[in-house]
């Protein structure tokens, strides 16, 4: 059940996605003692918003992937507890979205949808069983450009492709994580969307997502296989990734399925760390 | 600039890049200022105000930008099939050695 949060939304304006969040936020707002924050009001004055953004868990509401109200959260230095994407939902129900700025029936009917969904979904906050029993050890090789150093592991059973994705690998198991350089490179870390337990994932498949207030990095799986568990403490403190995204920030845990073959598309250490240091000379000159 | 190959093989050989359905862009450009790799060009003056110039400088796997586009305007080579082409080529390679 979503009550007692601070809902920022899109202000509902440019797009029928918008329009949704927007009237989807009202319709939390009248159920339960949730509060909205208004995105242009709150641009320009923090006074009004500030006390209940700070005490209240945070639900986004971002009306399309321009995601207005995720970057205005970002520059608030907010953190967020739960976000949905009204252009994503739409998608997954098979809604195509209209030009309009008025509601009808479609617009109505996914609202309805996506309140109880989100009502639904809170009431099973339980994590779902993760077997998580893997340890890895870490041996780092560091370089440094300007104030930034980055670590790279160096053992033998990391692997990496040239996505910025590790996995290291025991048994027909893998631990995969992004590199220093997508921590870096996305700086401040804000939100992550983890990968769904039990999901069949190829080489180079989507494994979740990354979120900073600069962009959104897509987690490309170095291996393929089935999710048997996610970095839960990711999901309640993205931050851990800047601090560390290898022991602390690893993303999933995955049964591998093909290793043999997925291995002629993995480099190790050598190479990643040849390719990783151009990537930063490239970028930060 | 970008890396020339991807896992060893020659850049040039793999399709991997986004598509703009013009039918859908709105010219925001919120792509072009999101990619770092000069992938995209915008004519100023041109009915058709942004290409894709440098399809080679796109990542491949990347879909990055896809993510910033409001309406949903670029789409990308399906994974599965740009996987399977690099390995038949990196075969094709061993096979020339
Ligand atoms: S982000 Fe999307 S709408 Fe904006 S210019 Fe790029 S393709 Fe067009
Ligand atoms: S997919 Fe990545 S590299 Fe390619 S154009 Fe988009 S942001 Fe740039």
């Amino acid at each position: 059940m979503i009550d007692h949060f601070a809902i920022l939304p899109c202000n509902g304006l440019d797009k029928c996605a918008g329009l949704i969040s927007r009237e989807l936020a009202l319709k939390l707002c009248e159920s339960a003692e949730n509060e909205i924050l208004c995105p242009v009001f709150y641009r320009v004055s923090d006074k009004k918003y500030n006390k209940i953004a700070s005490e209240r868990p945070l639900l986004v509401i971002d009306g399309c992937l321009t995601r207005c109200a995720s970057k205005l959260a970002a520059e608030k230095g907010l953190k967020i507890t739960k976000k949905i994407i009204i252009a994503e939902e739409a998608k997954g129900h098979g809604i195509k979205l209209n030009d309009n700025l008025r509601i009808t029936d479609q617009e109505q009917s996914l609202l309805e949808t996506l309140f109880d969904e989100l009502n639904k979904n809170d009431d099973n906050i339980v994590p779902p069983p993760s077997e998580s029993a893997m340890s890895c050890e870490f041996l780092y090789e560091t370089f440094q450009n300007g104030k930034f150093i980055f670590r790279i592991p160096k053992n033998g059973e990391v692997f990496f492709n040239e996505n910025d994705c590790w996995a290291y690998v025991i048994g027909n198991r893998a631990r995969i994580g992004v590199t220093d350089f997508v921590q870096q490179n996305l700086s401040d870390i804000l939100y992550f969307t983890p990968p769904e337990i039990g999901a069949e994932i190829d080489q180079f498949g989507e494994l979740g997502e990354i979120e900073s207030s600069k962009s959104v990095f897509e987690l490309v799986s170095p291996v393929s296989g089935k999710v048997i568990s996610i970095n839960e403490k990711l999901v309640g403190k993205p931050e851990l990734l800047n601090e560390n995204p290898y022991e602390l920030g690893w993303v999933a845990e995955i049964e591998l399925t093909k290793f043999e073959d997925d291995k002629e598309l993995l480099i190790g250490f050598d190479k990643y760390f040849e390719i990783m240091k151009k990537k930063v000379e490239e970028i930060n000159g | 600039m970008s890396e020339t190959t991807f896992m060893g093989v020659e850049r040039s050989l793999i399709n991997w890049k986004p598509t703009i359905d013009y039918s859908k862009c709105d010219y925001c450009m919120e792509c072009v200022e999101f990619c770092p790799h000069k992938v995209f060009e915008v004519r100023e003056n041109e009915e058709i105000r942004l290409i894709v110039k440098n399809p080679d400088n796109c990542v491949v796997f990347c879909r990055a930008c896809s993510k910033t586009c409001g309406v949903d305007a670029l789409s990308f080579p399906d994974k599965n099939m740009t996987t399977q082409r690099i390995k038949e080529i990196r075969k094709e390679m061993e096979t020339h050695d």
